[in-house]
C-alpha cells in the first residue's frame, strides 16, 4: 500500500462524509416541518408523519438505499447513485431528527407562545423570534448525538456501487491482495472524522450541565 | 403488481435470510447486554485503570462506524490465524460494537440510581460481585428496559450491514430475489416491512415489560 | 446524675472514642464519645446540619472518620486489631450485618417484594437457611403490622408502611444493635405514629438503639439516655427527663425552645 492509496481512501472518507452532511444540511429543517406538522396536527398529514416515522426508524440504511435505488425506477423516477444516497441518508435521518423536534415542541412551555400573542405578535413573527431559538437550544444535544449517528452509518451507501470509503478501501484491498491495511487505515480516518462530532457533543453536553449549574 | 407474487412464491429464501437477522440479533443482543453490564461495572470501578480501560473502549466504538468495523474483523481475524464463516464473523463485529452501547446506557441508568438503596446493600452488609449482582444490577435493568429496547433495534439495523459481507440476512435475500427476478420493488419492500414488523412487535414486549419494570422502582 | 443502676451493669454494645471527620476544608465532627449499653435506646438530638447523621454513619464505617475509632462488643470496627490497616471491604461487610440501619428514605429494594426485602440479607449475606429465614421474616412482618403486603412491592406501599418493612428487615439480621437516621422524617404527620409505635415496642423489648431523631416526644419517653449535638460537638448528655426540664446549656436551651414553639 502507497501513501497513494491512503489518498484514495482519504477521498472516499471525504466523498462519505459530503453526501452524510448534505443530507444532515437537508434533513434538519425537514425533520422539523414534519414535526410542526404533527405538532399543529394537520388532517391527514399528521397521520403520515407518523407512518412515515415509524417505518424508517425501523429501516436500516442499506436496505433503504437499495429501495430507493433500484425501486423508484419501476415508478419511473431514476434517480444517480449519488442522489439516491443522499435521499436515503436524508430520509433516514429527518425521521430522527423529526421526533426530537417533537420532543422539543412538546416541552415548550405554552405561557411563553401566549405572551407572545398578548404583544401583538403575528404567527410567523411568534415562532422565528421566540419559539424557534428555545427549541434550537433544547434540541441541539439531541440533534448533534443523531448527525454523529448519522455520519456513522452513512458508509452504508457503499451498496449503491459509489467510491466511498468502504469502496475505495475495497479497491486498494483488491489490487494488493491484502485486504486488512487499506480497512484499517479507512477505519481510522473516518473514526477520526467521527470523533470531531462526538466531541462537539460533548462540549454542548458540558455547557449545558454549566448553564444547569448556574441556574441552581 | 406481480411482483409480490414472485416474492411470495420465494418467500422461504426471504423467510431464511429473515430468521438469521433475528438469530444474529438475538444472539448479539443478549451477548452484548451480558458483556455490557460487565463493562459498566469496570465503567463504575472505583479503580482508575479499570475505568480509564473501559472508557477508551466505550469511546472508540462510539466513534467507529459499524460497516468498516465489520470489515476489519471479517478481513483481520483470518491474518491472526482464526478462520471463521462470514456470520460468525458478523455476529462477532455485532458484539463487539454493541456492547461499548449497551454498557454505557447501563452505566447512565446506574448513576441515576437512588444512593440511598446501594447504600442500604452495603450497611447490610453486601460488597463487591454480589452487591452489584443483587442489589444494584436488576434496578439498573429494569430502569433501562426502553433503552435496551432502543439498541436492540440498532442491532437490528446493523445486522443489514452484513449483506455487504455476504452474510445470508434479510437484505441479503431480498437482494437475491431482486437480482434473479427484476422485482426490486417488491422484493425490499417486503424485506422493510419484516423489519417493520420485528420493531413493533420490540416497542411492544417493551411497553409490556416496562409495565413490569414500573412497579419494581 | 448517675445512671440508673441497671445500665451501668449492663454490658457496653457499641463504644465511640475521639471520633472526627471534615469533608474538605468543612470539619463536621470533632472528638465525639458515646457508649451504648445493652438494652438502651439514645437519642441523637440537635440542629440541622450539626453532624448526626455523619456520626451515625461513621458508627457502622459507611463514613470512615478521619480520627478515633469505634468499637462493637470489643472488636474494632474499619482497623485490624494488628493495627492501623483498614479493613478490606468483606471484613467491614461481616461486621456491618451485625448493625441494623433504618435509612430516613426507606431505601428499600425496589426490585424485591416486601418479604423477598426482609429475606435478602439474612440469605445471601448470612448465608442462613431459607426456610428458617422465611418463617422468621414472616413473623418480623405480622409483628410490624404489614403481613398483608408480604408478596408487594415497596411502590405500591405508602411511607409508614415502608418504614416498618425497613425496620423489619433490619431486625431480620438479628443484629446487635440498630441504627435509626430520622426515622419518620420523610413521613406524612399521620403514619409517623405507626412507625414510633414500632420503635416503643422495640425499646421495650430491650433493643440497642442509637436513634437521630426531631421527635422531642420520643426522646422523651422512650430515650434512656439523650446525646445533644451541635456543631459536630456534644454539647450536653444525660437522662430525658434531666435533658428536657433542665438543659444545661444555652444552645440546647434554645434548641428546645424551637421545638416546643412548633
Ligand atoms: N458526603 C458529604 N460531603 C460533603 N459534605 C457533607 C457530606 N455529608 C455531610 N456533609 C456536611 O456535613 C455537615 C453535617 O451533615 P449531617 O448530614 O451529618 O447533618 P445532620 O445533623 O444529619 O443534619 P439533618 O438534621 O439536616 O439531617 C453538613 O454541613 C453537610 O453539608
Ligand atoms: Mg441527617
Amino acid at each position: 500500500m502507497t501513501w497513494y492509496d491512503v489518498y484514495a481512501i482519504f477521498q472516499g472518507a471525504v466523498f462519505t462524509v459530503s453526501i452524510s452532511l448534505a443530507s444532515i444540511v437537508i434533513g434538519l429543517p425537514l425533520g422539523l416541518g414534519f414535526a410542526l406538522i404533527r405538532w399543529s396536527s394537520v388532517p391527514v398529514l399528521d397521520r403520515f408523519v407518523v407512518v412515515y416515522v415509524s417505518v424508517i426508524r425501523a429501516s436500516p440504511a442499506v436496505t433503504l438505499a437499495l429501495l430507493i435505488f433500484f425501486a423508484l425506477p419501476v415508478v419511473g423516477i431514476s434517480l444517480g447513485a449519488v442522489t439516491a444516497a443522499v435521499v436515503t441518508l436524508t430520509l433516514s435521518t429527518a425521521a430522527f431528527n423529526t421526533e426530537i423536534w417533537r420532543g422539543a415542541l412538546m416541552s415548550f412551555p405554552r405561557e411563553q407562545l401566549e405572551s407572545a400573542r398578548a404583544f401583538g405578535m403575528t404567527r410567523g413573527l411568534r415562532f422565528r423570534r421566540i419559539v424557534f431559538p428555545q427549541l434550537v437550544h433544547s434540541a441541539l444535544p439531541a440533534l448533534v448525538n443523531e448527525m454523529t449517528l448519522q455520519v456513522k452509518s452513512s458508509p452504508a451507501i457503499a451498496v449503491l456501487g459509489l467510491v466511498d470509503i468502504t469502496r475505495a478501501a475495497s479497491r486498494v484491498g483488491a489490487r494488493t491482495y491484502d485486504p486488512l491495511p487499506p480497512f484499517v487505515v479507512a477505519l481510522v480516518l473516518y473514526s477520526l472524522i467521527v470523533a470531531v462530532f462526538v466531541m462537539t457533543q460533548r462540549l454542548i453536553e458540558r455547557r449545558r450541565a454549566a448553564e444547569m449549574e448556574a441556574l441552581r | 403488481m406481480n411482483g409480490f407474487t414472485i416474492v411470495w412464491d420465494n418467500r422461504d429464501v426471504l423467510l431464511s435470510g429473515f430468521a438469521n437477522t433475528i438469530a444474529l440479533s438475538a444472539i448479539a443482543a443478549v451477548v452484548s447486554l451480558v458483556l455490557g453490564a460487565l463493562l459498566a461495572m469496570a465503567l463504575m470501578a472505583r479503580s482508575k485503570a479499570a475505568r480509564i480501560g473501559a472508557t477508551v473502549y466505550v469511546d472508540a466504538m462510539r466513534c467507529v462506524p459499524f460497516l468498516l468495523l465489520a470489515y476489519l474483523i471479517y478481513y483481520g481475524l483470518p491474518s491472526f490465524g482464526i478462520r471463521m464463516s462470514n456470520w460468525t464473523s458478523g455476529l462477532i463485529a455485532l458484539i463487539v460494537y454493541n456492547v461499548a452501547y449497551m454498557a454505557e446506557l447501563l452505566r447512565a441508568a446506574w448513576a441515576n440510581l437512588p444512593k440511598e438503596s446501594i447504600e442500604a446493600g452495603h450497611a447490610f452488609g453486601f460488597h463487591g460481585l454480589k452487591l452489584v449482582r443483587r442489589i444494584i444490577l436488576p434496578p439498573v435493568f429494569f430502569a433501562a428496559v426502553p433503552m435496551i429496547g432502543n439498541q436492540t433495534i440498532q442491532i437490528i439495523k446493523d445486522s443489514a450491514f452484513l449483506t455487504i459481507i455476504a452474510v445470508a440476512e434479510l437484505t441479503q435475500a431480498a437482494m437475491a430475489i431482486q437480482t434473479t427476478y427484476f422485482v426490486p420493488f417488491a422484493s425490499f419492500v417486503a424485506a422493510i416491512a419484516l423489519y417493520w414488523i420485528t420493531c413493533m412487535a420490540i416497542e411492544t414486549g417493551v411497553a409490556f415489560v416496562g409495565r413490569v419494570a414500573k412497579a419494581r422502582q | 446524675m448517675t445512671p440508673p443502676m441497671d445500665d451501668a451493669e449492663a454490658p457496653v454494645v457499641l463504644a465511640a472514642h475521639g471520633v472526627s471527620k471534615s469533608f474538605g476544608a468543612n470539619t463536621v465532627l470533632t472528638d465525639m464519645e458515646l457508649t451504648v449499653r445493652k438494652g438502651e435506646t439514645v437519642c441523637l438530638l440537635g440542629p440541622s446540619g450539626s453532624g448526626k447523621s455523619t456520626f451515625l454513619r461513621c458508627l457502622n464505617w459507611l463514613e470512615e472518620p478521619d480520627a478515633g475509632f469505634i468499637v462493637l462488643k470489643g472488636q474494632r470496627i474499619g482497623i485490624r486489631p494488628s493495627g492501623n490497616i483498614v479493613m478490606n471491604d468483606r471484613e467491614l461487610a461481616a461486621i456491618r450485618t451485625r448493625i441494623g440501619m433504618v435509612f430516613q428514605h426507606f431505601a428499600l429494594w425496589p426490585h424485591l417484594t416486601v418479604l423477598e426485602n426482609v429475606m435478602e440479607a439474612p440469605i445471601h449475606v448470612q448465608r442462613r437457611d431459607k426456610a428458617e429465614v422465611r418463617r422468621e421474616a414472616e413473623a418480623l412482618l405480622q409483628r410490624v403490622g404489614i403481613a398483608d403486603k408480604a408478596g408487594q412491592y415497596p411502590a405500591r406501599l405508602s411511607g409508614g408502611q415502608k418504614q416498618r418493612v425497613g425496620i423489619a428487615r433490619a431486625l431480620a439480621m438479628k443484629p446487635d444493635l440498630l441504627l435509626f437516621d430520622e426515622p419518620t422524617s420523610a413521613l406524612d404527620p399521620e403514619l409517623v405514629g405507626e412507625v414510633l409505635a414500632v420503635m416503643k415496642d422495640l425499646a421495650r423489648e430491650g433493643m440497642t438503639m442509637v436513634v437521630v431523631t426531631h421527635e422531642m416526644a420520643f426522646a422523651r419517653d422512650v430515650a434512656s439516655r439523650v446525646v445533644f449535638l451541635d456543631q459536630g460537638r456534644i454539647v450536653e448528655s444525660g437522662a430525658p427527663e434531666e435533658f428536657f426540664t433542665r438543659p444545661k446549656t444555652d444552645r440546647a436551651r434554645q434548641f428546645l425552645l424551637r421545638y416546643s414553639a412548633q
